[in-house]
């Protein structure tokens, strides 16, 4: 019974991970803003009104904005 | 007279009503041409998801100060401050955009790059109101991007003031908050072998024990710091905080643990002071959480623009108003603001000094006359030549004559008197205790005296606090008053006089009302301004008529007057107005667009001769009528009484004089019943810097306190004299004169029309459609405090039986590791519900 303080350490070790993580998201600002995500994930990519077939073989790519670091 | 039946039609873009200017564009109404504009705009670029994500989202454009300059943004302190990074012709930029508000300003803003392509990429921090934009600086100026956004009406704030908005909650607090959840969990868990009894092993039971002690160094050493500070600070200045009873718990918890694990006697508390940190942790989190995005303190730079636009051999340039110098000369157009105490050089000055000494109506300046810092230019441009710079100007010296008064009295807070009679009470009874059992038991004294001291929680005190107030925060936030902090809710429960700014306070910043009274058919003067009704029909000559109203407003259209556009904008072209009485009305809501170009509706009357006489009036033939419009002199009119600071405009057509205009600010709506709601509890006063109070306001403050030509100071002294006779005051205000007294009433209030404008330092914010619901706020504060205190009997209930338990020694861990959570979540949850239960209750009254 004594190898439940091997997994005491164990599972101990993987939460202070997160808890470090957590850590580090809130120090690296992620919580300043939290508005602003949950809405930002329900816009849509703009439609690609500027397809024209004849000419362009391929949609252009304009919403840059998609590409985040 | 025809009367156009105006249905209530909201604009497409900003869901104002649509009143005189309502334009029909591509099947959609809007309520003047900046909001048509703005739609146009979007359209163009492919973006009319904009308002299909929210209903209306726009915001409507009011023009304010430096909405024209883009100069400032080339100046090298205001680039350091908000341009990130430039290389390589590509920067990026970080502005203040406090207009954004709902879900549709943010997927607007994240989509500027379809509007134009030199923009890479915008980000949008919607908490703290800023907007971070990538885009190619060597294409599009700075300058340049500026006026986009202002065009879709997010234009950037920037003040002279050192820093902006602070970042909101401390990181420190959601750490310390996530390492404190952790540890309770764990320790929790780690106890429950305990709880169960399933402790059997000796082993198992000390490896378990060592465990906790081990997890509860952090929450000793890390979590409690702040609360020993406080307490400590408490000591040294002998006063008595909430921290003290606090600090004393966990020390006691602690060392009390600590004894029990070493001598083997039991498995210690350490549960109960990792929940006990865990529950405080979140009541200081919900404290800290304010308006982040509104500003409450002001220095005096934040209301002057940065710039003004001076004359130089070289031509125009952009100067910071601390670099002026007497002698130099600065233009400064229509809405801006005069900097420095100057002469007029050039133009004709329409001086608004509303938002300094309170007088509504803007005073004329000719050349050769001294205009004085703080005036705002109401009409064309004008030069002026600098008298004296900005630090010896009038402004800098009222300012310091209001800042230098006495500091606002102290108001006791209730968290502070609770916690001196808590931390009394506790130390008595543990005295008690300890007497008790030394002469029953002795070796029990230690034992129970520590456990009086653990299971005596303020931990409920501490929390009943900020989840009652700061739900009360929210909820008034939803209603249009933002306030600073959740003292300013005790302080407002506490008030029992109002006093109440005019200008701009209770009459609106920028709408007019219009009023039309004719002369008598016996050609006498009117003496009374009131509009007869019953019986005086046939003394009236008919109201102006369509026709008359038109060429009345093609001729003010060319005249440079302030007042000629207010009636400009009241008459339309087609000669109808919004009612029917028989004294022809209407009001406007929007400001006046000086410089905005004229709708396109009735460039085809024909008007010429045109003469303005400065100080008299304007005439000219229109459609072939002699029209003159102005004063009664020029009119051939007779004197009307001026009641309540009207602006009269006397009509002339064809050497007829037909009467006046009376031209006023308008009062806001249900301020009559708001005050009178407010008399029935609580004592009111007007305070003004105007010469006169209309007749609506006089009534409603009949039979108490009003004073006019009130100088700053003499508001404040106003104040400080209710104050030593022990009342409580609460000041609305919204303007430059209002600062001393906001600053020194107990709660001051500012009134705003957007909360993207400046407002004087104050404790809370009110919107300008919700100053009628004072009495409503003041009564939700009344009844947050009583719900706190009806928290603190509860908890106080808790504290009774635990300290019962611990006195007759029966105290064992497991019943205050319940006892604990118990009280704190039963007493939150007792606030919450408690505070809505009491604003739905009030929201029912209003």
């Amino acid at each position: 019974m004594s190898v439940i303080f091997l997994l005491i350490a164990a599972s101990t070790l993987v939460a202070v991970v997160f808890l470090a993580a957590f850590i580090r998201a809130v120090r690296t600002g992620q919580y300043d803003d939290d508005r602003s995500p949950a809405v930002r994930m329900l816009h849509d990519p703009p439609p690609n009104a500027n397809y024209d077939l004849t000419t362009d073989p391929a949609p252009r790519e304009r919403d840059s904005n998609q590409l985040d670091r | 007279m025809s009367v156009r039946e105006l249905t209530k039609v909201n604009c497409y873009h900003c869901g104002e009503p649509c009143t005189e200017d309502r334009r029909l564009h591509d099947s959609k109404d809007f309520c003047c041409q900046g909001c048509e504009v703005v739609y146009d705009l979007l359209n163009e670029a492919g973006l009319c998801d904009y308002y299909a994500l929210e209903e209306r989202p726009g915001v409507k454009q009011r023009s304010s100060v430096d909405e024209q300059r883009t100069e400032l943004f080339d100046l090298a302190e205001v680039r350091e401050r908000i341009v990130e990074f430039s290389e390589a012709g590509i920067s990026r930029v970080r502005f203040h955009v406090p207009q954004m508000h709902c879900s549709s300003c943010i997927w607007l803003l994240e989509n500027l790059h379809r509007m134009e392509p030199a923009i890479l990429r915008s980000r949008v921090s919607f908490t703290q109101k800023e907007l971070t934009i990538t885009f190619r600086e060597e294409r599009f100026p700075l300058g340049q991007l500026v006026k986009l956004l202002r065009k879709i009406g997010y234009g950037p704030q920037l003040t002279a003031a050192k820093d902006q908005v602070d970042k909101g909650v401390p990181h420190m607090v959601y750490v310390r908050l996530g390492v404190a959840g952790f540890i309770f969990g764990n320790t929790m868990m780690f106890s429950f072998p305990e709880y169960l009894g399933a402790n059997t092993e000796a082993g198992l039971r000390t490896g378990f024990q060592w465990l906790t002690i081990l997890f509860s160094l952090p929450v000793v050493f890390f979590l409690s710091t702040e609360f020993f500070r406080s307490a400590w600070a408490g000591i040294r200045s002998r006063t008595v905080n909430i921290d003290q009873p606090i600090a004393l718990g966990i020390v006691a918890l602690w060392t009390r643990s600590l004894w029990e694990v070493g001598t083997g006697i039991g498995p210690g508390y350490f549960d109960s002071l990792a929940g006990l940190l865990f529950f405080l942790l979140i009541g200081r989190w919900y404290q800290a959480y304010t308006y982040r995005a509104l500003r409450f303190d002001r220095a005096l730079e934040d209301f002057l623009p940065l710039v003004v636009i001076r004359k130089t051999a070289a031509g125009e340039v952009a100067t910071k108003v601390a670099d002026l110098v007497p002698g130099d000369h600065i233009i400064i157009r229509d809405h801006e603001l005069v900097p420095v105490d100057a002469v007029l050089r050039s133009g004709v000055g329409h001086i608004d000094n509303s938002f300094i000494t309170g007088e509504p109506l803007p005073s004329r300046k000719e050349v050769g006359e001294t205009v004085k810092a703080g005036g705002r230019q109401r009409g064309a441009l004008i030069e002026l030549e600098v008298l004296r710079t900005f630090a010896e100007s009038r402004l800098k010296q009222l300012w310091a004559e209001q800042v230098s008064l006495q500091d606002r009295p102290v108001m006791p807070r209730l968290i502070d008197t609770v916690a001196r009679r808590f931390t009394i009470a506790v130390l008595l009874i543990a005295l008690g205790a300890a007497l008790y059992w030394w002469g029953k038991d002795p070796a029990q004294v230690w034992p129970v005296v520590t456990a009086v001291l653990i299971v005596a929680c303020p931990c409920a005190l501490a929390l009943s606090m900020p989840f009652a107030y700061g739900h009360t925060i929210r909820l008034m936030g939803k209603k249009g008053l933002f306030l600073r902090d959740a003292e300013v809710v005790e302080r407002m429960a506490h008030v029992d006089t109002v006093v109440f700014d005019k200008t701009g306070t209770l009459t609106a910043r920028e709408a007019h009302e219009v009023r039309w009274y004719a002369r008598t058919a016996n050609s006498a003067p009117v003496t009374s301004p009131r509009v007869q009704y019953n019986g005086m029909r046939d003394h009236w000559v008919d109201l102006l008529s369509d026709e008359q109203q038109a060429l009345v407003q093609a001729l003010a259209r060319n005249s440079t007057h302030p007042l000629s556009a207010v009636l400009t904008q009241e008459l339309r072209s087609d000669g109808t107005t919004t009612n029917g009485d028989q004294c022809s009305r209407s009001v406007s809501r929007s400001p006046i667009q000086w410089d905005a170009a004229p709708p396109g509706r009735h460039t085809d009357t024909l008007i010429t001769d045109v003469h303005e006489t400065a100080g008299a009036g304007i005439q000219g033939m229109v459609r072939s009528h002699a029209v003159r419009i102005g004063s009664s002199e020029f009119c051939g009119g007779a004197e009307m009484m001026r009641t309540n600071g009207d602006a009269h405009v006397h009509v002339t057509i064809d050497g007829v004089w037909l009467g006046h205009f009376a031209i006023r600010k308008r009062a806001r709506t249900g301020i009559a019943a708001a005050v009178a709601q407010l008399r029935t509890r609580l004592r009111v006063a007007l305070l003004t810097g105007d010469a006169q109070v209309d007749t609506e306001l006089s009534d409603a403050f009949h039979g108490a306190q009003v004073r006019t030509h009130c100088s700053p100071v003499d508001k404040a002294q106003s104040i400080i004299h209710e104050q030593q006779q022990g009342h409580r005051v609460l000041m609305v205000g919204d303007g430059l004169n209002d600062a001393g007294a906001l600053a020194q009433s107990d709660v001051g209030i500012t009134v705003t029309e957007t909360t993207a404008a400046l407002t004087p330092a104050s404790d809370a914010i009110l919107d300008a459609e919700a100053v009628p619901l004072l009495p409503t706020f003041l009564l939700q504060a009344r009844r947050a405090r009583r719900i706190v205190l009806a928290s603190l009997g509860i908890s106080l209930c808790y504290n009774l039986v635990g300290v019962a338990f611990a006195v007759s020694g029966h105290l064992t861990p497991l019943f205050a590791a319940i006892l604990m959570p118990l009280s704190s979540v039963s007493v939150v949850a007792f606030v919450t519900v408690g505070v809505m239960l009491a604003a739905h209750r009030s929201a029912k009254l209003t």
